[in-house]
């Protein structure tokens, strides 16, 4: 470069952001919320897939006993059942068991508990299958529930199922805000930089006659959107960064059966990615007010 | 060198600038431009560094045809061609040596040449000391000199001149043009467009006159003509 061409860009751009403050700040606000937004939703989709297969690698069947098998039968049907692919284990959970546990979490005495009850145990003797493969539960539970002295089966298919609808829901709901803030923030910057091609249009014309290209014009504007962008992308990397961080250790020393993904790589590259995102929008939006300006 | 062929020019307001205009001026030639006010000559001149584009006819600078020329070209060109504006056109935001500057950084002259150049530019046209300046805080004949050291700093092989002295007293106009006529002797071709009776007399210079956006007049070694 011969003469101090990145010194002449810088100074155009912080020129212009100084004649329109409050419009490159609310540029910048507009471009961190929507990167914000993404930031966390990608951080909430990973966490919840993550959960999502924590909860299927746990999976257990419970399989309750019609009232009228023995001791034996139910014996038979663990060791039946033991012996079915695809299953790891089979505890017995009897019906005084259950009502001993039930009773513990009711902090009252057992015998008393009976004859609250009405003189009868209500609890089943329940059997707990632990799977080897979370692909096999659903398979599993419906050979179980086919074996007679069995009276219903019990397994979380239902709730993991549940927990990916809401994820899918998320991830549309999650696209869509982004989407709208994404525009808005291109809108926004778009806006910044056509104001001040506007003010400074007799200046370009200026330099058009002295013999200025279109592209030692077109810089300064690019760099000013480039710069809105990047700035809002750094404050949205910086939010969601420091916000995740945050919010998982949090999750961590409270909620600790709940597991929270705390990959550094992925961390990283969502913040990178963000702002990616944000000098993109930043580009785009100079981009578009540029395009038509110039071509006059 | 220039060269116009049947060139009309009307205005999208329907004004008629320019009638059927015939023109052949050479290389290193020195063209007074006169007429009256609104016959045409800012708009004849306008059409040689393509600020404006003729509604019909040709207009040939160095060969190129200006009519066909792409938007992209039209930079390149304006870098041949030194332009003395009637209203300066400087930029405000710069100081007025930035603004003799601009001419040279937009063809991306070294920085350390640019200064160099720039400020023995601005001694020649008598601004030395007003370097840090701002064009609103010049006087009029002052911002014209930036116009002027602007324009022929990068050495134009065209230079053009609209009312170049329009705002200088008789001494310091005839120091423009001494430096214009210095410039025009080392080959570059000089059109002016000028009301300065006085200084056209005694150049004895080519002069055409325009009048209702007409070619009136067009003789060698020429006066200003509309005497009282
Ligand atoms: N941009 C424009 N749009 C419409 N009409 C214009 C425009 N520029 C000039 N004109 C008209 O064209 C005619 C010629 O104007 P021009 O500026 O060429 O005159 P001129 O000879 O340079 O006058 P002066 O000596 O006052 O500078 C005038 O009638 C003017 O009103
Ligand atoms: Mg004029």
């Amino acid at each position: 470069m011969t003469f101090n061409f990145p010194r002449y860009i810088l100074r155009e751009t912080g020129h212009s952001m100084k004649r329109n403050p409050w419009l490159s700040i609310a540029s910048v606000l507009t471009v961190m919320v929507s990167l914000v937004i993404l930031g966390f939703s990608i951080f909430f989709l990973a966490n919840a897939s993550n959960v999502a297969q924590s909860f299927e690698s746990q999976l257990e069947i419970a399989a309750f006993v019609k009232d009228d098998a023995t001791a034996v039968q139910v014996q038979t049907l663990q060791s039946q059942i033991q012996g079915m692919t695809g299953v790891a284990s089979v505890t017995i959970v009897t019906k005084q068991q259950a009502l001993a546990d039930f009773g513990k979490n009711m902090g009252g005495s057992q015998s008393n508990l009976v004859t609250d009850l009405g003189g009868t145990n209500p609890f089943p003797d329940k059997l707990t299958i632990k799977a080897t493969n979370p692909q096999d539960v659903e398979n599993l539970a419906a050979a179980i529930s086919a074996l007679p002295e069995i009276d219903t089966v019990r397994y979380g298919q239902g709730y993991v199922d549940k927990l990916l609808q809401f994820t899918k829901w998320l991830r549309w709901i999650g696209f869509g805000v982004v989407g709208a803030f994404s525009v808005a923030s291109v809108v926004l910057i778009s806006i910044n930089v056509k104001m001040n091609v506007f003010s400074k249009r007799r200046e370009i014309q200026i330099m058009k006659l002295v013999g200025a290209s279109n592209g030692f014009i077109r810089w300064p504007f690019l760099i000013e959107g480039l710069t809105l962008g990047l700035l809002g992308g750094g404050l949205a990397a910086l939010v969601v960064g420091m916000g995740y961080n945050w919010i998982t250790m949090y999750i961590q020393s409270t909620l600790t059966f709940l597991p929270v993904v705390r990959n550094v790589v992925l961390f990283r590259q969502v913040l990178g990615g963000l702002l990616l995102a944000g000098m993109a929008m930043g580009a785009v939006g100079s981009g578009v007010s540029l395009q038509k300006f110039l071509h006059s | 060198m220039i060269q116009l062929r049947n060139v009309s020019k009307i205005y999208p307001n329907g004004a008629r600038a320019l009638v059927d205009v015939n023109l052949k001026i050479d290389k290193g030639e020195f063209v007074f431009l006169v007429g009256p006010s609104g016959a045409g000559k800012s708009t004849l001149i306008k059409l040689f560094y393509r600020d404006e584009t003729p509604t019909r006819g040709q207009v040939q600078i160095n060969g190129k045809n200006l009519v066909r020329m792409k938007e992209r070209e039209v930079p390149y060109l304006r870098r041949s061609i030194g332009v003395i504006f009637q209203d300066f056109k400087l930029l405000p935001n710069k100081t007025v040596q930035e603004n003799v500057a601009f001419a040279l950084e937009v063809i991306g002259v070294s920085r350390k040449e640019v200064r160099a150049r720039t400020s023995n530019m601005l001694e020649l046209v008598g601004l030395a000391g007003k370097e840090n300046a701002f064009p609103n805080e010049l006087s009029g004949g002052e911002q014209q000199r930036v116009c002027v050291a602007r324009a022929i700093i990068n050495n134009p092989a065209l230079l053009i001149a609209d009312e170049p002295t329009g705002n200088l007293d008789p001494e310091t106009a005839w120091g423009i043009m001494d430096l214009l006529f210095n410039i025009n002797k080392r080959g570059t071709t000089i059109v002016m467009a000028t009301h300065a009776r006085a200084i056209v007399n005694k150049m004895q210079k080519r002069v055409i006159a325009i009048e209702n956006g007409r070619v009136a007049r067009d003789e060698e070694m020429g006066g200003y003509g509309y005497d009282v």
